[in-house]
């Protein structure tokens, strides 16, 4: 690891595998998060008093929960990209400065 | 007084377990993370088309690390320049010690590919006539010798015709017990009809192709069949257990912490003519690259 942009392009690195990791893990989350609520949830469906309750808290649950999931998975994916294009943009300046 | 390790050798390590863990990927998408092959010769990279070391001679000696490692696992503790590469150089006389490393996250085929090709390129470009080449491979290191060997003879290689002694400590030529239960671990969870169950088994299943290979030990491309190992080279295998009685059932059950000692042996490979074989109970995976009796016995073997 030798000079400033080559450090610079270290730390992109990083911050691109970092961010693609909670881009993948807030899918994955979310997945763990709303199958394990399910679990609660077919329990008060099967229950006549608590399942016309449960269908609406279910409704809302989920969907509030994949919104939040949804927006950190974007945004680490934004965050991943933009970490990526720059990485490659430091290593095409670092490339026509070595042949120039 | 305690020795701190520098930014750039923790950013190396970090580069090292991260293309380990997920190498192949981090190739594709271009990540400044994936560890490029490089051989190294006193600690300074050398350049294939002109490799200028301190003191070339007419021997190479290439030690090759293996998963998540760097070339630094074959130092001996608190001897920074003593690996066993250098003390055959110091029996041998003649001989350069050199080192490898290399993005252990690809398929071990790709790394054996470039390995056969990076020697070629050695061999060509060397200050002095090549005369002998010693491989040694750590762990996944020694089955990307056997690839490299492999494709070194399929297309005619020079250095391939040299008869090189090859070593494979503590290689997984039949694979590992530990890469075997991640195998088999992600393939029951993605069975599980219960979805939380099966993320974990994705999460497990994204550890890379070199990971992968190391649950049969493959090391040549997907579809050939089994390959011969190198005619007319020299192949010694090394393996260690951690407890000191050879039938201990640690050693039973989990051999050298990584790798069976049948599996270090290639038990189930067929065909296979040995040079040489050493047992070192009470010696784990990690210790074996670098350890004062393995040395010596590479010295009695290779001398």
């Amino acid at each position: 690891m030798k000079g400033p942009d080559n450090n610079t392009q270290w730390w992109l690195g990083v911050a691109e595998l970092l961010a693609q990791g909670m881009h993948h893990g807030a899918v994955k989350l979310k997945r763990v998060h709303l199958s394990i609520a399910d679990e609660s949830f077919r329990v008060l469906d099967a229950i006549p008093a608590t399942r016309p309750g449960s269908r609406l808290v279910r409704v809302c649950h989920h969907g509030i929960a994949r919104v939040s999931y949804d927006s950190v998975s974007l945004a680490g994916r934004v965050i991943a990209e933009g970490a990526a294009s720059a990485g490659a943009r430091l290593a095409m300046r670092r490339q026509d400065m070595t042949e120039t | 007084m305690v020795s701190v390790p520098s930014a750039g050798r923790v950013q190396q390590h970090i580069s090292a377990i991260a293309s380990g863990f997920l190498g192949d990927w981090l190739e594709h998408r271009g990540n400044p993370l994936a560890v490029p092959m490089t051989v190294f010769a006193d600690g300074e990279a050398l350049d294939l088309q002109n490799p200028q070391p301190a003191a070339p001679g007419s021997v190479l000696c290439l030690s090759i690390h293996g998963l998540m490692e760097l070339e630094s696992v074959w130092d001996f503790p608190a001897k920074p320049d003593e690996h066993y590469g250098s003390h055959l150089a110091n029996t041998l006389g003649d001989t350069s010690a050199l080192k490898l490393r290399f993005n252990t996250g690809r398929p071990i085929y790709r790394n054996g590919q470039d390995l056969a090709a990076l020697l070629e390129r050695l061999v060509s470009n060397w200050p002095v006539p090549v005369k002998r080449i010693v491989l040694i491979g750590h762990s996944m290191g020694g089955l990307v010798i056997r690839s490299a060997c492999h494709y070194g003879a399929a297309n005619d290689h020079r250095w391939a015709s040299l008869n090189p002694d090859c070593v494979y400590i503590g290689s997984p030529h039949d694979g590992s017990w530990l890469a075997v239960g991640a195998h088999k671990a992600a393939g029951w969870l993605n069975r599980v009809p219960r979805d939380y169950l099966k993320v974990v088994g994705e999460v497990i299943d994204l550890r890379s192709e070199g990971i992968r290979n190391l649950s049969r030990g493959d090391a040549f491309e997907p579809g050939t069949s089994d390959q011969p190992l190198l005619h007319g080279a020299r192949h010694y295998v090394i393996s260690g257990l951690l407890a000191r009685g050879e039938r201990h059932p640690v050693n039973v059950l989990f051999g050298d912490a990584l790798v069976h000692q049948s599996s270090a042996r290639g038990d189930r490979r067929e065909g296979w003519e040995l040079a040489g074989i050493a047992s070192f109970p009470g010696v784990d995976h990690i210790r074996l690259a670098h350890h004062p009796l393995v040395s010596q016995q590479l010295q009695e073997w290779l001398e």
